[in-house]
């Protein structure tokens, strides 16, 4: 019984280290007082009010939901039939193939950004939209490739086979046979690519032009000249938004077993 | 599994073709730039980076923080891990998705949270005040301590991770055998637990040491110019001062790292196919970790 009640106290300590920090920033950003602490001083949305009227972070937002969501389409749409010949067909070049499209998530972040912009966006006279666009897609490609990957691996071959020597096409029975049983793995390679794209900050810190900033990019320069609830108000929808959406991919989809 | 080679082919190309051109090709010009000069190619830049003091002293304090984050990850990650895998089947999904949770949550979100902690008028301060430790705030933002920590948090899951999943494939009797034949609680973790999870701790500390090596907000926002690291100072060369030949030999420094550690792992893979799973989701969630 003592070693139950040590691992209880063991994880509350790590539980309060890594969670901890969240619940604070939640806190302070609900705070009616006027200076960012915690325990915060009175509860009110005041904070959280300001933020949502500050212009700039509209646009931005959006540009963070597009690159989210279409970059992560984008992956998927050229992540799967790559998942899918991996794992269906002899290819040649194998190796090298699975090597190439998971290159993106081994170089940090930044660098692949600086490289766009030297040797794509500046030489190429490029619209930095379409780069960031680009980025994003390259960067979700992997884990199309890998959770998608995982689920077809998870499914027996013989299945669309079947459906082929039943006189399906090769692209009927991919439709109708692969693609619902690999649904749910689909799914979670876009809730982690969404998630990842969306928090992405490295990738499109060179990336920014006149008009042309992701959300996060966006925050961190209010974030540097402000000092008040206001900064843990965003914080703390920020991090509520992710938990949100992690919270209910697990609910619906069982989003931990695919990643 | 179907035979028809060019059919398998032009459903890869696509993808490939895609990786290849947005980010293989600039990536690679990127770093060929380290090695030209006006004169033609040469190694200059990186013999300049590395006669500079400063650069020298940035260089090691990456490499040491990220040691140090892994040895503090590895040692609170035994403990964190042996305490879900002893708390049963049911508990464990929960455990582990909770422990997960903060890889997902927006980097900018999750640094500015220890701001609020560890700034002039934060709880740790006022805590300290309050019981008579100090007088006047206590200097942590800006300083290596802040940039561990935040380090540390952010990693810390990747390493419970791979640790849970080791520890579950230990032999269940193992360690009561262990106790049974005399031995005592250090020499079960020292003889019996670290060789049977020994792939487990390679995997997660890998994980751990590349993605502090490689992380830029946690050094950006907690560290500022005080604490530069390699990911920072690649910030700080390119927006200060143009400066794209120190950029490429960072660059260069930053993705050697990165791909042996790859390396590493797929080999780890490979080797153990039984372990696989957890190594897996480990890789994914730590590729998935925005730094």
């Amino acid at each position: 019984m003592s070693a139950r009640l040590l691992a209880y106290a063991v994880l509350a300590i790590v539980l309060a280290f890594l969670i901890g920090p969240f619940l604070v920033i939640v806190a302070a950003g609900l705070s009616a007082g006027e200076s960012l602490a915690f325990p915060p001083q009175g509860l009110s949305l005041r904070w959280v009010a300001k933020v949502l009227s500050i212009e700039s972070f509209r646009s931005s937002f959006a540009l963070s939901m597009g690159l989210a969501v279409f970059g992560t389409l984008a992956a998927l749409a050229l992540g799967i039939p790559v998942a899918y010949a991996l794992s269906r067909y002899r290819l040649p070049f194998a190796e090298s193939i699975r090597t190439i499209v998971s290159a993106p998530i081994i170089v940090p972040g930044i660098i692949v950004g600086l490289a766009l912009l030297r040797h794509f966006v500046v030489p190429l006279d490029i619209d930095v939209t379409l780069a960031l666009y680009a980025a994003h897609t390259a960067l979700v490609l992997p884990y199309a490739v890998r959770v998608v990957g995982a689920s077809l691996e998870n499914l027996r071959g013989d299945f669309e086979e079947a459906a082929v020597l039943l006189g399906a096409s090769r692209l009927g029975a991919f439709v109708r046979v692969v693609l619902p049983n690999i649904r749910s793995g689909v799914l979670a390679a876009f809730v982690l690519g969404f998630v990842t794209s969306f928090n992405q900050v490295p990738v499109s810190l060179f990336l920014s032009g006149p008009g042309v900033r992701t959300l996060p990019i966006d925050m961190i320069s209010y974030l540097e000249n402000t000092y008040d609830p206001s900064v843990a108000a965003l914080a703390a929808l920020l991090a509520l938004l992710s938990v949100a959406i992690v919270y209910l991919a697990e609910r619906f989809l069982g989003f931990y077993r695919h990643v | 599994m179907f035979s028809s080679r060019s059919e398998g082919l032009a459903l890869a190309l696509p993808g490939a073709l895609f990786a290849a051109l947005v980010f293989l090709l600039p990536v690679g010009l990127l770093l060929a730039e380290g090695f030209r000069s006006e004169s033609g190619w040469t190694i200059g830049a990186y013999v300049d980076f590395f006669e500079s003091a400063r650069n020298r002293t940035i260089f090691w304090r990456t490499l040491r923080l990220g040691a140090l984050v892994t040895l503090a990850a590895a040692i609170i990650g035994y403990a964190a891990a042996f305490a879900i895998v002893s708390l049963g089947e049911s508990a464990r999904g929960r455990l582990v998705g909770l422990v997960i949770l903060p890889l997902m949550i927006s980097p900018v979100a999750r640094t500015y949270a220890w701001i609020v902690i560890l700034g002039r008028t934060g709880i740790v301060n006022r805590a300290l005040e309050a019981i008579g430790l100090t007088d006047e705030p206590v200097r942590f933002l800006f300083t290596e301590t802040a940039v561990f920590i935040g380090l540390l948090q952010l990693f810390l899951p990747l390493m419970i991770l791979s640790l849970v999943s080791a520890l579950e494939n230990l032999p269940r009797d193992a360690i009561p055998a262990a106790r049974v034949l005399g031995a005592s609680w250090w020499q079960v973790f020292a003889r019996v637990v670290l060789p049977l999870t020994r792939e487990g701790l390679v995997i997660g500390g890998t994980l751990v040491f590349t993605g502090a090596l490689t992380a830029f907000i946690t050094p950006a926002i907690l560290g500022g110019s005080k604490v530069l690291m390699l990911e920072t100072l690649l910030y700080q060369r390119v927006t200060v001062a143009n400066d794209f030949a120190s950029a490429s030999v960072i660059a260069m420094i930053l993705i050697v790292m990165s791909f042996s550690a790859n390396l590493l792992l797929r080999r780890l893979a490979a080797a153990r196919r039984g372990a696989r799973t957890g190594t897996i989701k480990a890789r994914t969630l730590a590729a998935g970790t925005t730094r």
